[in-house]
């Protein structure tokens, strides 16, 4: 395997090239597009006109777009994700991988809402949430704890839309998380287990000592996930709030589009694009750092 | 033999110029009429109508949802690939930047024709600079809806004419346990048309003009006035509690349903709510804030419009198409309530209460503003929004609000 | 795992009944109550009239079964329509994103050369890219290609979207492929392309299932690219129908409940059937992992 004919590196070549051409085609070529729209002032009809630095400078400053909040919003969606949907779906993993009984059945059941298309997942929690007729009021009001809906709707209420936004996104994928972690589980090798329980070891002395870190990769994928998906989060929020009410719950992606379909400002909105696009890479590399670290520990 | 040929060329030439006369074009028609819309129905009949009258036309109707038509006419103005022919567009703003950009046909030579039919006060809205660039077809003026089944609950059989009976008609209300306003808290073009009327009928419309077009500031008495008395209404509790997570399709629903007294929107509603309440539903407007004012100061105008794109490969065809459907649409909206006529609406036809009170609210109307944000740029006009929206949920006070309106409305 | 190494580990197969294991069970069967619940809240007001699902029978089963709710639901868009676009959309989609993402696997982690790494990075990007970025410049390209309006102008981008999660899934199972296997194969004289047709790609089936999942949900769920690259009534998919539904019945709750039951059972169902082997091969692929 010493010698690299021209034929080698011409089936190098041929073998990337589907990805390649799909890649920069309709991913790269539209960012670098974007890079420059974002250095211009443009309401996507007349030419362009190149203004340097100038929208980054008002994304950052104005109060009206107020950029801060809609990145405070992601952090936090980001931050609830990796500390409290992980760990669960991490804890069903591990308690679904002892093989209770119906195992399958509960995998498949906390599957499903990541199967279900977001337009549904959203329509639906509009209704559970509705002020009137939703199943959460009437829930409470069976409880007696009728008072502790806000007058305004969930979603309506600028003290609760937030959270009420979020509960949705971060339902419906524990389901996904906890597959592939329950899948990262099944493959540690049962000998492991096995001699770390005959040693004396506690179930969660095993998860701890055993199963984690045998699963950090798939830990890794999952906390990438999470935090790129947060930041990146649009559906669910769009079908709910739209960034309402009064922004807030605006995340930047709701910003984004407002900015590009409703403002036309397409140079503001290629910004945030491009903020977004370094943001999610930033984080994606330090994820990996942290979890590069750690395993040289 | 020669002869027979000769005739033969002769026949098969006539055939084919013949042809060519016959030639089908297809005319591309992007709107938002889509089936649920109150205009759809007209839309299928024009359609047809026109295809009779010009058998080698066609017209492929295209319909989208308002808000993801709004996207769409966008992006395809903006890469000026693939638009279609002719288009519905709103006014003013919406139109301007289409037109800016050198993508929609002038009308100005085609206009003379239709002149007697269509006043040119009804194109206001779509001229730029002098040149007419769209054909308006149906206007629309804000309208206060009223349920007089609950107002007579509460010993009024009018709809308040001063604001302090509106005050007190609220107040009663409230002590029965109606609410008296429905309006959504989510779409925030459904509180313009509350903030608006309030504010026409306290500077007067040309003062309004002015400050859209900005010539003249916010920063005036009047206005502050006005957002105060809206935010005394947001106080007092004179709008749906649960306004802020309703859309306006279910408040309107809900308008209908009884749970209102009251619901200010554009007259587009007419023939929604007027073939839907079950109880008897008046059509008027706001009392006027300004005792000086006549509250005949409407917020309104011609705004439903279709024009011709510059790319269009038949431009005779589509600009004809276009006044004729212009025609049909005014016409038929008007006779199904849907809308007040652009075009001169035939006097014989039989059209509902509603209609009536609208087209005569139109008719002693002392000004007409379009609202806000069609007027204003679309960059502007959400900058505008989002004051209104800060204002009803108290965030900031009535001079806030000026204050803000005139550092980043221009 | 076999039923006969089970039996060597007596603590597992007769756990004893302690407070903490029922306390775990409960909890297990709360979340998969919460996690079945709009689904099944769904169905049963998608067969409910206004009473029933305002107040007098939120949660139970429907009294009168109202399946008018479906024929309007059916009658005034276009659903099985917009279904089959969407299936159209998905199939192709995750074809493309298959050959591709396992094709450049191959050359990434199979055939040595200097840039494989650099050339991973590169594409390890597209995780990071949200997929509305690029909306704009799209458009036009689209547009300019003459390709608005087409399956092409939903599949090419989606399928441009899925590629790095592909490429990740993949790289993760064709790692635990055996070199040796490689090497045998090019001892026993195939190629490069008899390698990766004879040996790579069979072995790959597990990941196959893997990335196609996912790229069906990134696919099925996404709602802006379908809004705004299609037009035609007759190219839309499932989302941006039952969008437009939706917003057509806001009082009527019965009719929406079933368009979202309509967009939702058929994905489910192939999900009862296909779950063992879903969830199957992502085990498969972890063990080896």
């Amino acid at each position: 395997m010493s010698k690299r004919p021209f034929s080698y590196k011409l089936n190098i070549f041929v073998f990337l090239l589907p990805a390649l051409i799909l890649f920069v085609g309709v991913l790269i070529a539209p960012i670098i597009l974007s890079g420059y729209y974002s250095l211009t002032e443009w309401n996507g009809l007349k030419t362009p006109v190149f203004i340097g630095l100038e929208n980054y400078r008002e994304l950052f400053t104005s109060k009206s777009i107020n950029i801060m909040r809609a990145l405070k919003n992601a952090m936090l969606l980001a931050l609830l994700s990796t500390f409290i949907q992980l760990p669960f779906a991490l804890w069903l993993a591990l308690k679904l991988s002892k093989k209770p009984r119906g195992e399958r059945v509960f995998l498949s059941v906390y599957f499903m809402p990541v199967l279900i298309s977001t337009v549904v997942i959203g329509q639906l929690w509009l209704k559970i949430y509705n002020p009137d007729y939703g199943v959460l009021n009437l829930l409470l009001r069976s409880l007696g704890l009728g008072n502790l809906a806000p007058v305004k709707g969930w979603l309506g209420d600028k003290k609760t839309a937030l959270w009420a936004a979020f509960v949705p996104i971060l339902w419906q994928y524990v389901g996904y998380h906890m597959l592939l972690m329950y899948a990262g589980i099944k493959g540690v090798p049962p000998e492991l287990n096995e001699a770390a329980m005959l040693d004396g070891c506690t179930e969660g002395q095993v998860n701890r000592y055993i199963i984690i870190p045998y699963i950090r990769p798939i830990l890794r994928v999952s906390v990438i996930f999470a935090v790129t998906g947060s930041l990146k989060s649009f559906d669910l929020i769009y079908v709910l709030t739209n960034g309402g009410p009064n922004h807030a719950t605006e995340v930047p992606s709701t910003l984004m589009i407002n900015l590009l379909f409703l403002r036309n400002r397409y140079g503001m909105g290629s910004a945030i694009a491009v903020m977004l696009i370094i943001l999610c890479f930033v984080f994606a590399v330090l994820i990996n750092a942290v979890f590069k670290e750690e395993k040289g520990r | 033999m020669k002869k027979f040929l000769a005739i033969l060329l002769a026949a098969l030439m006539v055939l084919s110029v013949a042809a060519l006369a016959e030639e089908q074009i297809t005319l591309q028609l992007w709107s938002i009429a889509t089936e649920s819309d109150s205009s759809h129905q007209a839309y299928v009949d024009a359609i047809a109508a026109f295809e009779a009258d010009h058998p080698n036309i066609k017209i492929e109707h295209n319909a989208t949802e308002n808000e993801a038509y709004k996207t769409k006419i966008k992006a395809a103005m903006s890469s000026g690939e693939d638009l279609p022919d002719i288009f519905f567009t709103w006014g003013m703003g919406f139109l301007k930047d289409f037109v800016d950009a050198g993508r929609v046909v002038c009308l100005d030579d085609y206009y003379p024709a239709y002149a007697d039919e269509l006043p040119q006060a009804m194109a206001t809205n779509v001229t730029y600079d002098g040149k007419m660039y769209g054909v308006p077809y149906t206007m629309s003026l804000v309208t206060l809806y009223a349920n007089m089944d609950l107002l007579a609950q509460v010993g009024y059989d009018h709809i308040p004419t001063t604001y302090e009976e509106m005050q007190a008609c609220c107040e009663a209300l409230k002590a029965a346990d109606i609410i008296p306003f429905g309006v959504s808290g989510k779409e925030l073009w459904c509180l313009s048309e509350y903030v608006e009327p309030l504010v026409i009928k306290s500077v007067g419309g040309d003062a309004l003009k002015a400050m859209y077009n900005g010539e003249e500031s916010w920063n005036n008495e009047a206005v502050v006035a006005a957002i105060a008395a809206f935010q005394e209404m947001v106080e007092k509790e004179y709008f749906d509690p649960s306004a802020a997570s309703l859309g306006n399709d279910e408040v309107k629903n809900n308008f209908i349903a009884g749970k209102y007294a009251f619901y200010q929107n554009g007259s587009w509603n007419n023939a929604d709510i007027g073939s839907k309440a079950e109880f008897a539903v008046q059509a008027g407007t706001f009392p006027t804030l300004n005792a000086e004012l006549s509250p005949y100061q409407m917020i309104g105008g011609p705004n439903n419009t279709l024009a011709v794109t510059e790319s269009c490969e038949h431009k005779e065809e589509a600009i004809e198409a276009a006044f004729y459907l212009a025609r049909f649409f005014s016409d038929a909206d008007y006779k199904s309530g849907a809308n007040l006529p652009c075009w001169a609406a035939d006097p014989d036809a039989e059209v509902s209460d509603l209609v009536k009170s609208a087209a005569d609210m139109a008719a002693k109307a002392e000004s007409m503003v379009l609202f806000g944000d069609n007027f204003l740029s679309a960059d502007a006009a959400n900058t505008y929004l989002d004051y209104i929206g800060q204002a009803y949920a108290m965030d900031i006070t009535p001079e806030e609000y000026v204050e803000g309106l005139d550092a980043d409305l221009h | 795992m076999s039923q006969k190494r089970n039996t060597y580990r007596a603590p597992d197969v007769k756990p004893p009944l302690t407070a903490g294991r029922v306390a775990v069970y409960v909890i297990l069967v709360l979340w998969a109550l919460i996690s079945i619940f709009p689904v099944y809240w769904m169905l049963t007001f998608s067969l409910k009239n206004n009473a029933e699902i305002f107040g007098e029978n939120v949660i139970g089963l429907p009294k009168y079964w109202v399946w008018e709710n479906y024929t309007r639901a059916l009658n005034t868009g276009n659903m099985p329509r917009y279904f089959m676009n969407s299936v159209i959309v998905a199939v192709a989609t995750i074809l493309i994103t298959l050959a591709a993402s396992v094709m450049a696997t191959y050359a990434i982690t199979r055939l040595q050369w200097k840039g494989a790494k650099s050339m991973n990075k590169f594409f390890m990007l597209g995780l990071t890219i949200p997929i509305h970025a690029s909306i704009v410049p799209l458009y036009t390209t689209l547009a300019r290609l003459k390709m608005l309006n087409s399956y092409f102008a939903l599949i090419i981008p989606y399928s441009a979207f899925s590629l790095a999660m592909g490429i990740l899934i993949s790289i993760g199972f064709m790692g635990d492929i055996p070199y040796d296997l490689d090497e045998a194969a090019f001892l026993d004289g195939c190629g490069v392309w008899g390698t990766f047709g004879r040996v790579i790609a069979p072995l790959m089936m597990p990941a196959v299932a893997t990335v196609g999942i996912y790229t069906f949900l990134q696919c099925w769920n996404e709602l802006m690219f379908a809004n705004t690259f299609i037009s035609k009534d007759s190219l839309k998919t499932l989302p941006v129908g039952v969008q437009a539904l939706s917003g057509q019945y806001t009082t009527d709750w019965g009719p929406i409940g079933a368009a979202l039951s309509l967009a939702t059972v058929p994905t489910l169902l192939v999900y009862v059937f296909l779950s063992k082997q879903i969830q199957d091969s992502f085990i498969a692929g972890a063990v080896k992992g």
